[in-house]
């Protein structure tokens, strides 16, 4: 404190001194009892509970993440649906389903994943193991093999996320009969640190 | 550096959250607080190390709130028209035995509070006492009337 200021309190502190006995040292009444001043503060920190209260509700709703969602894309040749999270956090475990219902007879499923999904992820596992792993420009592509008209095949994959890998990632899905694409899903995830 | 960056922001998040919680709850030490503090330092451990079990990443996060604790000690004593907002201020709950309830109801005390921590200083009546003032540490300071 200020000498200046030190001196105004020693100075307020005797003008209230005949209002009561043993007024403690350095008790303001004016501001420490009557809260001049000072009473609009209980405010600040009722706003700060509702920030944090509203924060809360945010993290209940599923707005930083850990709850799947599902995601699907139908043509005429076969649909696909992503059962996954798009909001995580540094360390998550997780898993994403990939379910491909053939509406006609696909002879050599594709599964086209961007870089996102691996990107700064631990695989864990992939089931059932894909008849062939392979890179084509930077994309992962997953081999699934024959998918009989009518037929659904499940992939689960499981993932747990680096804690560094903050931010937002592509992760896009292609569905391919061969050479041939059949379904595309744009998607993008968030880490939240 | 991410070590860093996190115990900055658990630095800051549990100051507010302290400072809004306020200082009853700070003050007091029953069981189930005791509990809630341990489970507290837990999950802010996880969010702070995460996956780090490593010497220097300790050292990095213990060093981050040392360093991050006496700047504000400093700060604290150097600016003081920061202290009411760093620290708080001292406020005046009863006066020659009789409470003051607007500011009770600020800190959520009520007269069986102060009644306890005036029998735990010794005091069996609160008409005995010339002032109550909760400190900003969230304990109770009681001067006696100079007659009692």
């Amino acid at each position: 404190m200020t000498k200046r200021s030190h001196v105004k309190e020693v100075a307020f502190g005797r003008r209230n001194r005949p209002d009561v006995a043993d007024l403690p040292h350095r008790i303001v009444l004016k501001n420490h009892r009557d809260l001049e001043g000072r009473a609009h503060r209980i405010w600040y920190r009722r706003g700060a509970v509702l920030v944090l209260t509203v924060f809360l509700a945010l993290g209940a709703a599923n707005v930083f993440g850990q709850r799947p969602v599902g995601h699907t894309v139908s043509t005429p040749a076969a649909s696909l649906e992503l059962y996954a999270p798009t909001g995580l956090r540094g360390g998550l475990m997780w898993e994403a389903r990939f379910t491909i219902t053939a509406h006609r007879d696909v002879k050599n499923a594709l599964l086209q994943l961007s870089p996102g999904w691996l990107e700064s992820m631990q695989m864990n596992t992939v089931e059932p193991s894909p008849l062939g792993q392979a890179s084509r420009n930077g994309d992962l592509f997953l081999t699934l093999g024959h998918i009989p008209a009518g037929h659904t095949y499940r992939l689960f994959m499981e993932f747990q996320v680096t804690p560094t890998n903050v931010g937002q990632r592509h992760t896009d899905v292609t569905l391919y009969d061969g050479a041939t694409k059949l379904i595309h899903l744009s998607r993008v995830i968030t880490v939240y640190p | 550096m991410d070590i860093v960056g996190r115990g900055v922001v658990v630095f800051a998040f549990l100051y507010v959250l302290m400072r809004i919680m306020g200082r009853r709850e700070l003050s007091t030490l029953e069981p189930f607080d005791l509990i809630l503090l341990i489970i507290l330092g837990d999950a802010v451990q996880q969010g702070l190390t995460q996956d780090d079990y490593s010497l220097t990443g300790a050292m990095l996060a213990v060093g981050t709130i040392a360093v991050l604790q006496i700047g504000m000690s400093y700060a604290n004593f150097r600016f003081p028209r920061l202290r009411p907002w760093l620290d708080g201020q001292p406020l005046v709950i009863l006066q020659d035995g009789k409470p003051i309830e607007k500011n009770m109801r600020r800190e959520r005390l009520t007269v069986d509070d102060i009644a306890e921590a005036a029998r735990k200083e010794g005091i069996g009546k609160l008409d005995e006492v010339a002032w109550a003032v909760m400190e900003t540490s969230g304990t109770i300071s009681f001067i006696k009337k100079s007659d009692s």
